[in-house]
């Protein structure tokens, strides 16, 4: 056997590793020999933790040529171990540590201390961070992103040490950053000159930032979305001087209309994609009119929750021939010869949102297949009169379809049928289609092997077999809902076992189902993250147990109402390395130190804990004080505490 | 003023206020509070008080002669009753009382030759509208001629002298309808602060309208200019002086006493006064090619002390903030410690808004967290304060306690430097967890939760 080596050079093997983007096709590759191994850890750019454990050693291999580490899913990650985990000599030039709430500002001052060349932070939902936090970053005079989403604490005050420190940044995410007000960014606008993007959504800024964001040469994208201070005056001085502007995203600005929105079309002519969803709900002809202004860029268009009639429909088909993406959800009055003459004219359309628009019909399935034959996404959810006979019109046509959502459609087996033609079909949203049954998922196991995320929620017809099928075909899939699909029984739950991928599994409500099922599940599932077994009344410690040692990636979990025991409980929360957030209401069968025992074996590594108020006096302070000082958020259930133990 | 005068002297007042037994007190106060009020920072255009006062009057001109004709006379007599002491050699007269008689006719003449000025003044148009807005109180045009005429510059001009001869001199001028210093109380009580700009936006006086006096650095520094005339204490105002004088027995208790001194009758129509800072260079001082004088004594003294002097009044709570006129270490004082706006050069500032535009205009300024404000002075500490921490605290974070349970521990007793002690102290509160971080040992970090 001759040397593979030989035949594949070094960079030959980087261009190969250059088309592999599945981390189960790089493990294989890194596993094949030394060469691959070390081809593979010069090729690697970034990588994800799932736990601290391993990262020390991940990180003396990839030490030089590594530019991005993501540790937002890293548990019990704190200042020490942040410290520690960072090379010194590294080229690192972007960091995440989003969600990281055990880190301090004195983990962010080490971490942009060490990477001399950082160009990226994200501490977006560390929900305790202020403005020491978002000084300690500015110390990165380099930073050309930063996203600090809600940082709750953060004010004026942070931003400017922000805008100060980082004048180079580009990219800035402050949504959710309740404290900042117009005076920070007014100074912001003043400070960081180059900036592309900014989100400044759901603030409290009002007219007077958007004057001040106006002078923004070379913003580009614009998200203002939930700025219920922010009208039409504003959007007026926004589009008095800047026309860089290609992305704007005003929904949720119930105080901005058409008006608003027309100048904007006026005085931005390159605008790719404009977001006016959940504004203020009338829209006038002239807002539509102006968009032929925009014919030639406009590729994504919101409306949601507007009132557009069939006029406004045509207006948008005639004059935007070049978009691709149209969100019509909940419109009231959308009808099929609206749609029919908005497909008419924007053959291009990929993506279309039709959520809700209860007066749908099967004529507007058969206007989309017969004009956009490149859909790919297609969001149907409550349009009741939509039936297998569009749906057939549309798989037939639109052979490119990758996501549908059906949910709430009443539709049948024999739609999945006809489904089950679009072979290229990732994500079935099929909920509350009680129409739905074994025969249907047969279909769809056989045909869309390619299924990543499957929703069957509250699909009672669904039973054991159902899920063989999937389970036989789908082999890929990575998100599955069976919530309340009531028939299933363990024999379904161990065929999933052969869905290696799966990292989302819903099973809350499904009282059949034992730890045995459980077990057997695990025993296959490997990579779960979430798992909910809300009401599945009937698991019990040997589950946990069967979780304990299978999932060891299991980041989420809801247990309540299971017949969990403290022995189950502790077990469970000290072996899952990875877990971070536990909802663990009503489980009568844990008595108050099982709680503070299992609690405190992983302390360091829950974010999240959903509790009985009934434990907030009886569990030690000392421990709820340790959580709290992590930045571990607990929402308290407000139910009367029983033991039945 | 034509019209004013006229009233004093034609249609005495029927006014029955217990105080004002002078009957044109009670006139004059009405008038000073509907047409003169000190200052006048919205300007009432003059017409308004032209349409009242008619042109030129010759009864008002010949009362003005007659007045002065009283006058001259009454400071003969004074004249008089001196040559007859001391040639009599009679010692009735004490040393004090001799200089307060001099006074007197130090004031006397001093009011007989600004009502020369006014009748003559009452010629020239040009003057007499400035003259009714801008006018300085009349008791420190008085001084101020006093100190500018060489007249004898006198800190205690106006008390009222304890001899009751004099008293029945006063009540004399009282009854003659003199009447001076009747805005004077009011206005120190008004204008304690007044600043430098409020008269310069006020009235802008064209160049040549109005006279221009210099005091010297003594006179505008020196702290009382009523005395006690026998136990010698010095008073800012004259009303606090005659309260103070009826503690020396009941002959200051009776009403004329107590009264206030009643201004001259020809005292208004003065030339406008303007003053001039004696400190060579200062925009104030006349020989500065921008002149922009001063409106009056108070806004002289608040500029030279602000402009010119040391600032000796520390604010006690801050200890950083100086200033030179008590009355502004007094309202800042009110705002101490709300001065929560600070930038990272050290500048405070009451508002954020300031404060951004502040950091906007200057490269490299941020605002300051609520609590590293000595960052700079705190970093050359960090050297000496070695405690453990590697790396990780830079010093200018030592300050932070905001995490609680982590707090690094400060050594706030090292901080050496004015002022900070006494805040520090009061915004970190070094409790027992604080240490924690000497204790653990652990570089740059303070040991976990306990629960670890």
């Amino acid at each position: 056997m001759c040397n593979i080596t030989v035949v594949l050079s070094s960079d030959l093997l980087a261009q190969v590793l250059d088309w592999l983007h599945d981390s189960k096709d790089l493990k294989s590759c890194r596993l094949v020999s030394r060469v691959f191994l070390q081809a593979e850890r010069m090729h690697r750019k970034a990588i994800r933790p799932l736990r601290l454990g391993p990262l020390p050693v991940l990180l003396r291999r990839y030490a030089t040529s590594l530019l991005s580490l993501d540790l937002s899913s890293c548990p019990s990650l704190d200042d020490v171990a942040l410290s520690v985990s960072i090379p010194c000599p590294n080229n690192l030039r972007s960091v995440s540590l989003s969600r990281a709430s055990g880190v301090t500002w004195r983990g962010l001052k080490v971490l942009v201390s060490v990477c001399p060349k950082i160009e990226a932070i994200d501490i977006s939902y560390c929900t305790g961070f202020g403005d020491r936090e978002a000084a300690a970053v500015a110390k990165a005079s380099g930073l050309k992103e930063l996203k600090i989403d809600k940082c709750l604490q953060v004010t004026d005050v942070g931003l400017a040490k922000v805008a100060v420190g980082c004048s180079g940044l580009e990219r800035l995410g402050i949504k959710w950053c309740r404290e900042i007000s117009d005076i920070g960014i007014d100074l912001l606008a003043k400070k960081c000159l180059e900036l592309r993007e900014l989100d400044i959504s759901y603030l409290k800024v009002g007219n007077e930032s958007l004057r001040s964001i106006a002078s923004l040469a070379k913003l580009e994208n614009l998200a203002l979305v939930g700025c219920q201070y922010v009208d039409d005056e504003g959007l007026y001085f926004l589009s008095n001087r800047n026309n860089s502007l290609q992305i704007i995203d005003v929904s949720r600005c119930v105080n901005v209309t058409s008006a608003g929105l027309t100048t904007l079309a006026i005085g931005h002519q390159h605008l790719r994609k404009i977001n006016a969803g959940n504004c203020s709900p009338v829209i006038t002809s002239t807002f539509v009119s102006k968009l032929c202004m925009l014919g030639e860029t406009l590729n994504i268009l919101k409306l949601d929750g507007l009132q557009l009639p069939v006029s406004a429909l045509e207006t948008v088909g005639l004059n935007c021939r070049n978009l691709l993406e149209i969100g019509l959800s909940k419109c009231n009055g959308v009808t099929d010869e609206g749609i029919s003459r908005l497909v008419e004219g924007c053959s291009d359309l990929s993506t279309i949102d039709l959520t809700c628009c209860h007066l749908l019909t099967d004529e507007s399935l058969f206007s989309i297949a017969a004009s956009c034959r490149g859909v790919k996404s297609l969001r149907l959810e409550s349009c009741v009169l939509i039936s297998e006979k569009g749906l057939d019109q549309v798989a037939t046509s639109c052979a490119d379809l990758k996501e549908i959502d059906l949910t709430d459609c009443n539709v049948n087996d024999s739609a999945l049928k006809c489904l089950s033609r679009c072979s290229e079909l990732r994500i079935l949203k099929l909920g509350l289609c009680s129409g739905v049954s074994d025969i249907g998922l047969a279909f769809i196991g056989t045909n869309c092997t390619k299924l990543l995320e499957l929703d069957l929620y509250r699909c009672t017809a669904v039973t054991d077999d159902g899920l063989a099928s999937i389970s036989n075909g789908c082999k890929r899939m990575k998100k599955l809902n069976l919530c309340y699909c009531n028939q299933i029984s363990d024999t379904g739950l161990a065929h999933l076992r052969l869905l290696e991928e799966l990292s989302d599994l819903e099973l809350r409500g499904i009282v059949r189902i034992t730890s045995s099922g459980i077990t057997a599940m695990t025993m296959g599932c490997r990579s779960l993250t979430q798992l909910d077994l809300k009401r599945c009344y009937s698991v019990d410690d040997t589950g946990m147990w069967a979780l304990a040692q299978y999932t060891e990636n299991l980041r989420q979990l809801t247990i309540s109402y299971c017949t969990v025991t403290g022995l189950g409980l502790c077990h469970l929360l000290g072996s899952l390395r990875c877990i971070q957030d536990v909802k663990m209401v009503h489980l009568s069968w844990v008595s108050i130190e099982g709680f503070e025992i299992a609690l405190r074996s992983a302390c360091r590594k829950l974010k999240k804990v959903k509790l009985l108020s009934g434990l907030q006096d009886v569990l030690s302070p000392e421990l709820l004080q340790s959580l709290q000082a992590r930045g571990c958020c607990i929402r308290w259930v407000n139910k009367p505490l029983v033991f039945k133990g | 003023m034509d019209q004013k005068q006229r009233s004093s002297f034609t249609s005495p007042s029927t006014s029955k206020t217990p105080e004002s037994f002078n009957p044109n007190y009670a006139h004059s106060q009405f008038n000073s509070q509907t047409q003169t009020q000190y200052p006048n920072p919205f300007g009432i255009p003059s017409q308004l008080i032209d349409s009242q006062s008619p042109e030129w009057d010759p009864q008002a001109l010949l009362s003005n002669l007659s007045f002065l004709e009283q006058k001259i006379h009454q400071a003969q007599n004074i004249v008089q009753e001196m040559i007859r002491t001391n040639e009599g050699q009679n010692c009735i007269f004490s040393e004090a009382e001799m200089t307060a008689q001099r006074y007197l006719l130090t004031t006397d003449l001093t009011s007989i030759i600004i009502q020369v000025i006014s009748a003559a003044g009452s010629f020239l148009p040009s003057i007499r509208t400035p003259f009714l807005w801008g006018n300085p109180p009349i008791s420190q045009l008085g001084s101020s001629i006093a100190s500018a005429s060489n007249l004898g510059p006198s800190p205690n001009l106006y008390q009222p002298n304890p001899n009751p001869d004099c008293e029945e001199l006063t009540k004399g001028w009282e009854e003659n309808g003199v009447e001076e210093g009747a805005d004077q109380i009011q206005v120190e009580d008004l204008d304690v602060k007044e600043s430098e700009d409020v008269d310069q936006d006020g009235d802008n006086l064209p160049i040549g309208t109005y006279e221009v006096l210099q005091l010297e650095k003594e006179e505008i520094l020196a702290p009382h200019t009523h005395f006690c005339t026998i136990c010698g204490k010095g008073f800012k105002r004259d009303a606090n002086l005659r309260m103070h004088m009826r503690g020396h027995g009941d002959e200051y208790k009776n009403p004329a006493a107590l009264a206030k001194p009643v201004r001259e009758p020809g005292s208004q129509p003065v030339p406008v006064k303007r003053y001039s800072c004696p400190f060579v260079g200062c925009k104030r001082n006349k020989e500065h090619k921008n002149f922009q004088p001063l409106k009056n004594l108070l806004c002289v003294k608040n500029h030279y002390k602000r402009s010119h002097c040391e600032k000796s009044y520390t604010c006690s709570r801050c200890n950083t903030k100086k200033f030179s006129v008590i009355a502004d270490l007094k309202t800042h004082e009110k705002h101490c410690g709300s001065d929560k706006w600070l930038c990272s050069c050290g500048t405070t500032f009451t508002r954020k808004d300031k404060l951004f535009g502040h950091v906007a205009l200057f490269q490299g300024h941020t605002p300051a967290l609520p609590t590293d404000e000595m960052k700079g002075k705190n970093e050359e500490i960090d050297d000496k304060n070695d405690s453990g921490g590697v790396g990780y605290n830079n010093g200018d974070e030592y300050l932070d306690m905001k995490g609680g349970y982590f707090s690094p521990v400060v050594n706030l007793d090292s901080f050496s430097f004015e002022g900070l002690n006494d805040f520090s102290m009061t915004v970190f509160d070094p409790t027992e967890s604080s240490f924690h971080f000497l204790q653990s040992g652990s570089p740059g970090f303070s040991q976990k939760d306990p629960g670890n």
